[in-house]
């Protein structure tokens, strides 16, 4: 049987290959749908609360004293800023200063009229002693031939017209001192300063920029707030509520470092639950989902990995029994 | 030429039932083939001939009688044991041959011992001895349309005899060859298919290989008419099919 | 005695092989159209396994599909990770969107949004550009498929702008992802981009992708993130099924498919039945003479089956290449971008050889075992 059989041996060896190729074609083109780990990993509890009863939030950091926005008691042209983001404050240190020319103005019109008060004071009571002495003169005349009755009541009312001067430039002082004063606290409100002690988070004004004072006006123009702690507020769904056990630590991340994980201190729970506020960029957002606000203190050795309005996620503890 | 019964043939009545009415073959034959003989059965188409080989070789069930092959009652058996029996005790040449068209003659002449489980090797090794027995040796490697007819019937007695059975059923075995063919033919069944402990039976047409008869038995109507040496002169059949 | 059985059955060559071609050519038909069946189907399932590194699904609760899905409130998320067992959740936005080529054309484009940070939702392989680009302001990075629905095969979409909703869209990347059913075009950003890009509505978080912690059941888990939070939870397998179910109850896919497969076996039956009987038929004074001689039914019955056994191996050989040569051949091509052969499929079709000839084979072999051996005398 040296010749090989086309029928019997070539066809199957085909056959049998083509089974192969096959089984090969199979396996390679199989797809894997096995579960793999991604190359980052998204925010998970890690450490010790992973395996516990545990409370899910999302929440932003703030300065421990919330966030102030400051506003201007004066309008006008800003005339010089004096400070500039990130700079630390103490309470009362100037911030910006809106236009004082006015003031100055009306400051030194106000020692003008007061220096003008002064000596018309000055010149009425010459003016009175000069009516005392003449009417003293005409009264201790005795010859009666020697002084008209007359001239007497004349210089009777020249003394009591030179007392009245004076008691007129009298007030004009006191009313021209009134008046520098008032242009002095308008001097001294023109200056904006820290109302405490804290971080300046932000500036929203430039020397030369107009402000403008009362509700409803622009501003803020400075941010600023005690950063020293640092707060974070986080959201818990209304659902989860009765889960949280108040007062426990939360394990906080920053948003997008997982593996960044810090235990926060717990400060207060807002009493007001509140329509959940959007963290996605999106301004027409409505939701019909409520949340209630815990505000945790960040220790201070995290401060660097946080910044102020970050989003973070937090873990907090649950009841254990519920 | 006598030796022991090889074949008895006892009491055998044979009736084919079709729908609507019985139809008998056979009507009773008591028949003893004796080993060593080489036996014609010789009858007129519807004879009942081919039925009664069939019944001698176990292929077909008598409706009544019994059949004993070298004392051993076949129809005892059950149909298993018997199909094994005749692959072991019997052999067949067929007036079409029968050759498997599509293995060479070697392997046609392994047959029955390819079907006992004989290995292959072993088997076609037989197959070639028993045609160069038959001497067409030369012929081995060659397929059954390759081969003339007396050539596929030697192969088909090659077959018949490979595995050294004891009682040989011949169809025809010559009807479909020339005079000069089937003589040697009838030769080499002579020469192998016959010996002291065996029989061959042949169901046949041909007066031209009469010569070769040990024994004749004619049959007429399902019976034994005439058994002797010889054919008798007002039987002499008509032509050579 | 099989070896000549062989050889009877290879001897015949015009019926050797009309009976490999007839089991070739309904092991093709039934493989190739069962697989397509299947990967039309798991079209339902890309979305799903695009992702490979969450193991469950949250959504809310009348949520069906990928593509079927009402969107929760945002703080979902926070609720999903306050559940036992989960390591992480990942918001993840699936909305549909039209989009303004340059060209000024409008498409219709799903827009997903993935984890901001972690890029979690994006599939793994990036052809060209960097994930990383998604950090840019208004990146996206689109999948393969629509790149060549969009620009066409040639051009390179890296840098071009498009306008979504408004806004700016500028491509950064392809990603190598499967389409879906509807193989519209994927755009790929960040979670808080993508609500800039989807049309305003009340609610965007479509889905939570969800990883268990190891060694947490993901069934138990998704049991109870559902008793947790009343959002449904699926696992990855359970919503691949889900969009198959989906596909399965909404299209024509399984009714067209089921037709034509039904029509290989019927097919296969046809010519390999008919073939096989004329086959027999021819051999039956062989197996007669074979029977006289005293070859027993079992070992006929053996012969047999030893030939449907070559003729289904060789046929059935032939059939399963040319199918998975062809889901080979074709990969490239975006209808059949993802396309495999489920290993399932070729033993389904083995199996359907299997009956065929099994079938063929017992109504060709009665006339043979019921052939009196007799009838060689005749």
């Amino acid at each position: 049987m040296a010749r090989l059989s086309f029928s019997r041996q070539i066809l199957p060896l085909i056959a049998v290959a083509g089974l192969i190729a096959a089984i090969v074609f199979i396996v390679t083109g199989t797809p894997d749908r096995a579960v793999t780990d991604p190359p980052e990993t998204p925010f998970r509890a890690g450490g010790e609360i992973a395996g516990k009863p545990r409370v899910a939030g999302a929440g932003v950091v703030e300065p421990s004293s919330e966030t102030i926005a400051i506003g201007t008691s004066l309008s006008g042209v800003v005339e010089a800023v004096m400070i500039s983001p990130g700079a630390r404050v103490s309470k009362g240190q100037p911030l910006f200063r809106v236009d004082t020319r006015s003031a100055r103005a009306r400051i030194r019109e106000g020692d003008a009229a007061i220096a003008s008060a002064r000596a018309a004071i000055a010149e009425a009571r010459n003016a009175e002693a000069t009516a005392a002495r003449q009417l003293a003169l005409y009264r201790s005349v005795e010859d009666a031939a020697a002084v008209s009755r007359a001239e007497v009541i004349r210089a009777e009312g020249d003394a009591s017209s030179a007392r009245a001067r004076r008691q007129v430039a009298e007030a004009e002082l006191a009313n021209a001192r009134a008046r520098r004063a008032s242009a002095a606290t308008e001097l001294e409100r023109s200056t904006v300063r820290a109302p405490i002690a804290g971080e300046i988070l932000g500036v929203d004004v430039r020397p030369g920029e107009t402000v403008t004072a009362g509700p409803g006006a622009g501003g803020p123009y400075v941010l600023m707030g005690e950063t020293n702690p640092l707060h974070v507020r986080i959201d818990i769904d209304e659902d989860e509520v009765g889960r949280v056990a108040i007062g426990e630590a939360a394990v906080v991340s920053p948003r997008g470092e997982a593996d960044t994980r810090v235990d926060a201190r717990f400060v207060r729970a807002e009493p007001l639950v509140v329509p959940k506020r959007s963290l996605t960029n999106q301004a027409s957002e409505r939701v019909d989902v409520r949340v209630m606000q815990l505000i945790f203190a960040l220790p201070d050795e995290a401060a660097g990995d946080f910044r102020v309005g970050q989003q973070v996620d937090a873990f907090i503890p649950a009841k254990v029994d519920r | 030429m006598s030796g022991d019964i090889a074949v008895s043939v006892h009491g055998v009545k044979k009736s084919f039932v079709t729908a609507h009415h019985v139809h008998p073959v056979l009507h009773g034959i008591d028949i003893d083939v004796a080993a060593g003989d080489l036996t014609y059965l010789v009858g007129a188409s519807g004879s009942g001939k081919t039925t009664l080989v069939s019944i001698m070789a176990g292929i077909l069930t008598p409706s009544e009688g019994t059949v004993k092959l070298f004392g051993t009652d076949i129809f005892a058996m059950d149909h298993r044991h018997l199909v094994d029996y005749r692959l072991s005790h019997i052999g067949f040449i067929f007036q079409q041959y029968n050759l498997i068209p599509t293995i060479d003659a070697a392997a046609n002449a392994a047959v029955p011992l390819i079907a006992r489980g004989v290995n292959r090797h072993d088997a076609l090794a037989a197959g070639n001895r028993m045609l160069e027995r038959l001497a067409i040796g030369d012929q081995a490697a060659k397929y059954p349309h390759q081969l003339s007819g007396g050539q596929q019937q030697r192969v088909a007695i090659a077959r018949a005899l490979v595995h050294d059975p004891r009682l040989v059923i011949c169809d025809e075995p010559t009807a479909a060859l020339d005079a000069r063919s089937g003589r040697r033919v009838m030769d080499l069944l002579h020469e192998l298919a016959v010996g002291e402990d065996r029989a061959c039976v042949i169901v046949t047409h041909d007066n031209r290989i009469f010569d070769f008869a040990d024994r004749i038995l004619v049959m007429e109507d399902g019976l034994i008419t005439h058994d002797g040496k010889e054919v008798p002169v007002e039987e002499d059949m008509d032509g050579t099919a | 005695m099989l070896w000549i059985a062989i050889r009877m059955l290879t001897g015949d060559r015009q019926k050797f092989f009309g009976l490999v071609f007839g089991i070739a050519f309904s092991t093709l038909l039934i493989t190739q159209q069962l697989t397509l069946f299947v990967n039309f189907l798991g079209r339902g399932t890309t979305a799903v396994y695009n992702i490979s590194s969450n193991d469950i699904w949250v959504m809310d609760p009348v949520s069906r599909t990928p593509d079927t899905a009402l969107a929760m409130p945002s703080t979902a998320l926070e609720r999903v990770r306050s559940v036992d067992g989960v390591e992480w959740a990942a918001p993840h936005l699936r909305e549909g969107a039209t989009v303004r080529t340059p060209d000024g054309d409008l498409e219709r484009v799903t827009i997903i949004g993935v984890d901001d940070t972690s890029l979690v939702g994006l599939p793994d392989a990036i052809i060209a550009g960097d994930r990383n680009a998604l950090a840019m302001p208004d990146s996206v990075i689109i999948d393969s498929v629509g790149t060549a629905r969009l620009f066409g095969e040639e051009v390179d979409p890296i840098g071009t702008r498009l306008e979504l909703n408004d806004r700016r869209a500028v491509i950064r990347g392809i990603v190598d992802a499967e389409p879906t059913f509807t193989s519209q075009v994927i755009l790929y950003t960040r979670y808080s981009n993508a609500l800039t890009y989807v049309p305003g509505a009340r609610n965007r978080l479509t889905f939570i992708l969800v990883r268990a912690t190891d060694g947490t059941d993901p069934q138990a888990l998704v049991d109870r993130i559902e008793s947790e939070t009343g959002l449904r939870a699926r696992t990855r397998e359970q919503f691949a099924r889900d969009g198959v179910d989906y596909l399965i109850e909404n299209t024509g896919i399984p009714l067209n498919f089921g037709i034509t497969v039904t029509l290989g076996f019927i097919i296969g039956i046809t010519i390999v039945g008919l073939t096989f009987s004329l086959f027999i038929r021819d051999n039956i004074k062989q197996f007669g003479a074979l029977k006289a001689i005293g070859v027993r039914n079992h070992m006929i019955r053996k012969m047999v089956r030893a030939q449907a056994a070559v003729v289904g191996l060789i046929g059935y050989g032939f059939g399963v290449f040319g199918a998975t040569l062809f889901i080979k051949l074709f990969e490239d091509d975006p209808t059949f971008k993802g396309f495999y052969t489920p290993w399932q499929i070729p033993l389904l079709s083995l199996f359907a050889v299997f009956v065929i000839l099994a079938i063929t084979g017992y109504f060709s072999l009665r006339p043979v075992l019921r052939v009196d051996p007799a009838e060689v005398f005749r």
